[in-house]
């Protein structure tokens, strides 16, 4: 795993009246635990990866607990595993990656939610909006509406997202509604500190198992005639129940402000920017003191329609804030002030822009508009000064620019060994010409970006096989689909192998084996190199991957015939197993395995065996590329190739000639692709390969004391 | 350009603009994977530490893996108690025009943030680092890509109230630490927040692993900030200060302004092969020198690039550099000598008592071995590998990894080297003369009509360079530029000259050529000749046989 979470679990154990000091994904880990949840399960993606991967490294404690921890092979699993909580009175908490985690979950969300829970339910969504996201923009709060879940939208402040926690698995539990709580990438990543209570041990758990499974109840299955039941409870009971206990325990927070003729109505995770933009047109303290009357929706799904209806009520106008379209809250809203005849002016997408974060900026401009209409006694010139500096410094700025500075998207790390692969496919594509490349999700969907520029479509997680199948039929040259392990066995195998073998399609699949699902922070999967084999690698420097073949074993199983196994640094050897795959006469499912290490992982296994053997002072060898700068010819082909961060441009030494120079920079790991890609696509001959053997043995010193004496003669200065 | 100097440290402090009703806001930028997250994770325990209360956040997700990101952290600089228990609220997204200070380890991502209008000229403190890391879009140029980092420094230097300066990747490299402390050192440096240094050190001693480190390269970069030292080095870097001019005598003919090139391309023809190919290269010279000194001044004497000599200051650079065109025998004499192996002993960092072997990797083809033959033999040898390609097969390339530490090594490189005798007989020697011949009349043709057409042919010699592939390329677009836009048909002198400079540019921009084809049709000049490339058949799918044949 890609983070070590040791001083984060000791934190984990804090007790009454103990402060927590953290991150905010880890507050609400520790709130599970103060909840007393006996399952907890997911599946990684950022930003909620580290909830999972805390807990499992910390199976010590969570074991004391007697709490299960589940890291599931995809969401869909994830959201099956609350299936517990529909008899029993246990409470289970999982996590994913929204909005492509809850589509992958659908179905057995909608199955759960139709027979509701006894135990509280949570599921921590990751609603990855707005800036660094890295799926589609899409928002959560659909689910809710149409499964009817909770949705909390706590306050990004800690002791208010760990209360949340707490209050959501008792509101589900009276209610039996799942909960879902939404958290933004930048409340996910907030470090601040709370209060936190003792862990409580789960009343049933694997320690304190149940003696008896519960009594058949037809009525519990989401299955007709119950679930006409289930629809009736859910608006008749459930809402109600939920409403209900949002008034009772003032989960959305009320603020009067002397303003009173106006309000605010807003989600909870937006409202820190809110509070500090009102700063900025002096509508409230630095301590959150506001004079504008403030409704903040820790929970944003129910609404609570008499709560909504008094804030409103006697107001001249009232803004909501609401993140992403469709504004489903501003809609619910107009309507309950409709139905009631309240005539007050009600704002929200008119003012505020319907897509993509509320920033503070974005905030301070709609209320910019809301002040103007609203609160002729509110002083906005300083706000109106302030944008209008901030329009005017980017205009002046992108004046000087003559063009748009160069965007820097993230890819391969240094010595990836997905890059040498693209590499090949760049090589075998200039030979055969162009092919349709059905791309994937995962590390390997950053050769969409320069150099490589590979992969048409995209269509979800494992899916790159699948989405091919309605291509490969019209295209004259065979569709090559690009894979991880990680997809592979989130469902990839399924829905791509599993469909192309029964219809005996002509396909070509490229799985990367790296072993791990690295994007999300290299968690282990089933096709991970067993603990003991890293143990035990005598040559800690080369990759492991090979030693776990459950790929292959599976593949062969259901019956691929036409199956190559490449290591993934071979530039040339794999080009010419791609030429074969697009060629050969075997019309079947070919898949092509470009086996090798994720570089982190290896660099985390090898770099303090390293440093122990230096300390030792034993023999080590070092390896670095390097580019001769009088022999580099600067067209830069070689970049066009890698892309490696370590291979850039240095001023041409050479007074001559003018354009840079490749150079190698430090923390080059010496993958090898330098030499590769200048060997399988006839680079200039300024590529070198240096072995630095550190503490050598003694005859390779005499060795190389005897040809450097030589070479003193051969070499003119 | 002129160098601000860095305000003290004093005059750094917080103005008093920025009253107690706003916490104070830093935006760290960062490239994935330089420690951006344990530098916030300092900083808050540091103002924790130190009894403030603050806040910071990130957005890594994918951006982790080498992409551009931000950090952002806010403090109250009241200590927390005084605030009797009340909590202020802090931001998870800068303001813009409110932030306090911009820090960030690379020089574009400053001014990336500069141009999205997040800092002010009233408000902000700029902590950067001088140093670059190239984008992928500036080195996969066929040419020169890279930014000017002049301009980014100027528009960094515009848009804050104070900044400071300093190669942060040096800063952490010369102490052996990352990015990350240099950053927490010129922050704290800058005296900006509320954080006395000792509260600093205490928690980077706690951080564990390499906290030495981390402390020498805070420590560094603390002195650096808190002294206000502007960078000279990188400011005196960006002022170009061109070669003297110098030279043997026989120079003194040639207008001042071209003799370091000539000097330089002088030496350069004649350690390429031998002193009557550096007369070679001087008669070509003169013929050009003269040319341009028979159409006499410039028409426009205020652009430098028709002043007299600029032709040949031009081609003195590139008919050097064409002449000494590369070959297997320069590659062999360049990677076998003394001046080479230290070169790669720094580079790899070798210490004492280390032991360095170095693989070169060559891929000598029918081309290179061609190069050496008369021409008959050289046609043979390149008819048979046509032969093969018609038969669908590969063309003979020997892909070698040569152990140029050996004694064998480098015996086989000087060999090779000597046989630069052999050259002259050679066929490519005889081809590239007869190319360099063809340009250099385009450009004493061109300057005859014109100084500014003359000019302009004369730096296509820039579009040859380099081995195989990437040589032809160049070649055929010299020789297409030439033929159809240098020739008077094409237009008036201005056009013609518009045309090659267009040409030229786009040429350089891609390796398709597919620029370079776009121009010329936009010139309405007659398109390349498409090169004969071998089709490879694949098997259109039929109606699928389900099992293997």
């Amino acid at each position: 795993m890609e983070i070590s979470f040791k001083k984060e679990i000791q934190q984990l154990r804090l007790g009454d009246g103990e402060t927590f000091h953290g991150e905010g994904i880890l507050a609400i880990t520790k709130a599970l635990l103060q909840s007393g949840v006996s399952y907890i399960g997911g599946y990684q993606g950022a930003p909620v990866s580290h909830l999972l991967d805390v807990m499992v490294q910390a199976r010590g404690l969570v074991s004391e607990l007697g709490v299960h921890v589940e890291a599931c092979s995809n969401e869909a699993s994830a959201a099956a595993m609350l299936g517990a909580s529909i008899h029993y009175p246990i409470r289970g908490a999982v996590t994913w990656k929204s909005i492509v985690g809850t589509n992958v979950a659908a179905d057995a969300l909608a199955n759960l939610s139709s027979p509701g829970v006894t135990g509280g339910v949570l599921m921590i969504i990751g609603e990855d909006y707005g800036e660094g996201a890295s799926v589609v923009q899409e928002r959560t709060h659909a689910y809710a509406m149409k499964s009817t879940m909770l949705l909390l939208d706590p306050r990004p402040e800690l002791s208010t997202m760990v209360d949340m926690v707490e209050h959501a698995f008792a509101m589900s539990e009276a209610s039996n509604m799942p909960a879902m709580m939404e958290l933004r990438i930048r409340a996910c990543h907030v470090r601040g500190s709370f209060i936190s209570k003792h862990n409580r041990a789960p009343a049933v758990s694997s320690l304190a198992p149940l003696a008896e499974p519960a009594d058949f109840d037809y009525g519990r299955l989401a299955h007709p005639p119950a679930t006409f039941r289930h629809e009736k409870l859910k608006i008749n009971e459930r809402l109600p129940a939920a409403r209900g206990y949002i008034v009772k325990h003032g989960l959305n927070e009320q603020h009067e402000g002397k303003h009173d003729h106006i309000g605010i109505i807003i989600q909870g995770g937006l409202s820190n920017a809110l509070l500090r933009s009102l700063q900025q047109f002096g509508l409230s303290d630095v301590f959150a003191k506001s004079d504008v009357p403030l409704l903040i929706l820790n929970v944003t799904y129910p609404l609570v329609h008499e709560q909504i209806a008094d804030f409103a009520r006697k107001k001249r106008a009232v803004l909501v804030i609401e993140e992403g379209s469709p504004d489903y809250i501003e809609q619910e809203i107009a309507t309950l002030l409709r139905r009631r005849d309240l005539q007050t002016v009600l704002h929200g997408k008119d003012l505020l822009p319907a897509t993509g974060e509320v920033t503070p900026e974005v905030m301070m401009r709609g209320l910019l508009h809301f002040f103007t209409q609203h609160l002729s006694d509110a002083d906005t010139r300083h706000v109106q000064a302030l944008l209008e500096a901030t329009d005017t410094r980017r205009t002046r700025i992108a004046e000087q620019l003559d063009k748009a500075l160069p965007a820097r998207p993230p890819g391969f790390c240094i010595g990836c060994p997905e890059r040498p692969v693209f590499s090949a496919l760049k090589l075998a594509q200039q030979e055969l010409g162009p092919v349709h490349v059905a791309a994937d999700i995962g590390c390997h969907s950053f050769a969409t970006f320069e150099p490589f520029s590979q992969g048409h479509s995209i269509l979800g997680y494992g899916m790159s096989l699948a989405s091919r199948a309605g291509v490969s039929p019209m295209m004259a040259r065979r569709v090559i689909s690009i894979m991880g392990d990680g997809g592979f066995w989130h469902n990839g195998l399924l829905t791509g192998v599993q469909s192309a073998l029964f219809n005996g399609d002509d396909a070509v699949l490229l799985i990367f084996k790296n072993g791990y699902t690295s994007a999300t922070g290299t968690q282990e999967i089933i096709s991970t190199p067993e603990a003991e084999t890293k143990l035990l690698a005598g040559d800690k420097l080369a990759s492991l991957t090979a030693s776990n073949r459950t790929i292959e074993d599976t593949l062969a199983g259901l019956g691929v015939k036409w199956m190559r196994t490449v290591h993934s640094y071979r530039v040339a050897v794999m080009r010419d197993v791609v030429r074969e795959a697009l060629t050969t006469d075997f019309n079947g499912l070919k898949v092509i395995i470009a086996e090798g290490e994720c570089q982190l992982e290896r660099q985390r296994r090898i770099r303090p065996w390293l440093v122990a053997l230096q300390a030792r002072g034993e023999r080590v060898l070092r390896v670095k590329y390097g580019v001769d700068d009088d022999v580099c010819n600067g067209d830069h082909a070689c970049m066009r190739l890698s892309g490696c961060p370590t291979l850039t441009l240095k001023d041409n030494p050479d007074p001559l000639k003018v354009d840079p120079v490749a150079t190698v920079i430090d923390g080059c790991v010496g993958c090898g692709l330098c030499g590769e890609n200048a060997h399988a696509a006839t680079l200039c001959p300024s590529f070198y390969r240096a072995e630095v053997i550190q503490n050598p043995r003694w005859y390779e010193r005499l060795i190389a004391a005897l040809r450097s004496t030589v070479l003193r003669v051969l070499q003119p200065a | 350009m002129s160098f601000v100097i860095a305000p003290s440290a004093s005059s750094d402090a917080r103005p008093s603009s920025s009253t107690l009703s706003e916490p104070l806001s830093v935006l760290i930028g960062a490239l994935g994977g330089e420690g951006g997250g344990v530098l916030t994770e300092w900083l808050t325990a540091i103002a924790r530490h130190a009894g403030y209360a603050a806040q910071s956040t990130s957005i890594p997700g994918v951006a982790q893996r080498t992409g551009a990101t931000t950090y952002f952290f806010e403090v109250y600089p009241v200590p927390v108690v005084q605030l009797g228990g009340r909590q202020p609220v802090f931001s998870l997204n800068p303001i813009p025009g409110r932030l306090d200070a911009l820090v960030s380890s690379e020089l574009l991502e400053t001014a990336r943030a500069v141009s999205n209008g997040l800092p002010s000229p009233e408000r902000t403190l700029i902590i950067t680092s001088s140093s670059r890391t190239l984008t992928h879009a500036e080195r996969s140029h066929l040419g020169d890509g890279r930014l000017d980092n002049a301009a980014l420094l100027s528009i960094v230097q515009s848009a804050c109230r104070a900044n400071h300066v300093l190669d942060m990747q040096r800063i952490a490299r010369d102490n052996g630490t990352v990015v990350s402390a240099v950053m927490l050192g010129a922050i704290a440096g800058s005296g900006l927040l509320p954080f006395a240094k000792d509260d600093h050190i205490t928690i980077v001693r706690d951080s564990g692993r390499g906290a030495e480190a981390s402390l020498a390269g805070f420590e560094a970069a603390w002195q650096w900030v808190h002294e206000g030292r502007q960078q000279a080095a990188f400011a005196k870097q960006l002022v170009d200060d061109a070669v003297a001019a110098s030279g043997p005598s026989v120079l003194n003919a040639f207008p001042t302004g071209a003799r370091d090139l000539l000097a330089l391309g002088l030496s350069r023809v004649i350690d390429y092969q031998d002193a009557s190919y550096g007369e070679l290269y001087l008669s070509r010279m003169r013929q050009v020198c003269d040319a341009e000194a028979s159409v006499g001044s410039g028409a426009d004497t205020d652009n430098p690039d028709t002043e007299q000599g600029a032709i040949t200051r031009e081609v003195a650079r590139w008919l050097a550099l064409w002449m000494a065109y590369d070959d297997i025998v320069r590659v062999a004499d360049l990677k076998s000598r003394a001046s080479r192996s230290q070169r790669v002993r720094n580079e790899a960092r070798v210490a004492d008592g280390d032991v360095l072997k170095t693989y070169e990797y060559f891929k000598p083809g029918v081309p290179e071995i061609a190069a050496l033959l008369p021409v008959p033999l050289a046609e043979r040898l390149k008819d048979m590998n046509r032969q093969r390609l018609a038969e669908g097969r590969t063309v003979w390339e020997m892909p070698v990894k040569l152990a140029s530490h050996t004694v064998v090594g480098t015996l086989l490189l000087r060999l090779l080297a000597a046989m630069k005798h052999l050259r002259r007989w050679g066929s490519r020697y005889a081809e590239e003369q007869t190319l360099i011949d063809a340009w250099l009349t385009a450009v004493l043709e061109g300057a005859r009509q014109d100084r500014a057409l003359g000019f302009e042919i004369a730096q296509c010699g820039r579009l040859i360079k380099g081995y195989g592939s990437t040589n032809e390329r160049g070649r055929d677009n010299l020789l297409h530029v030439i033929r159809h836009l240098a020739s008077p048909a094409f237009g008036t002198a201005a056009e013609r000259t518009e045309a090659i400079r267009r040409a030229r540019e786009a040429a350089l921009a891609d390796d398709a050529g597919k620029a370079l084809d776009k121009t010329l049709n936009e010139l309405g000049a007659p398109p390349r000749a498409i090169k004969a490339q071998p089709i490879r058949w694949m098997p259109r799918q039929r109606i699928k046989t389900g099992s293997a044949p």
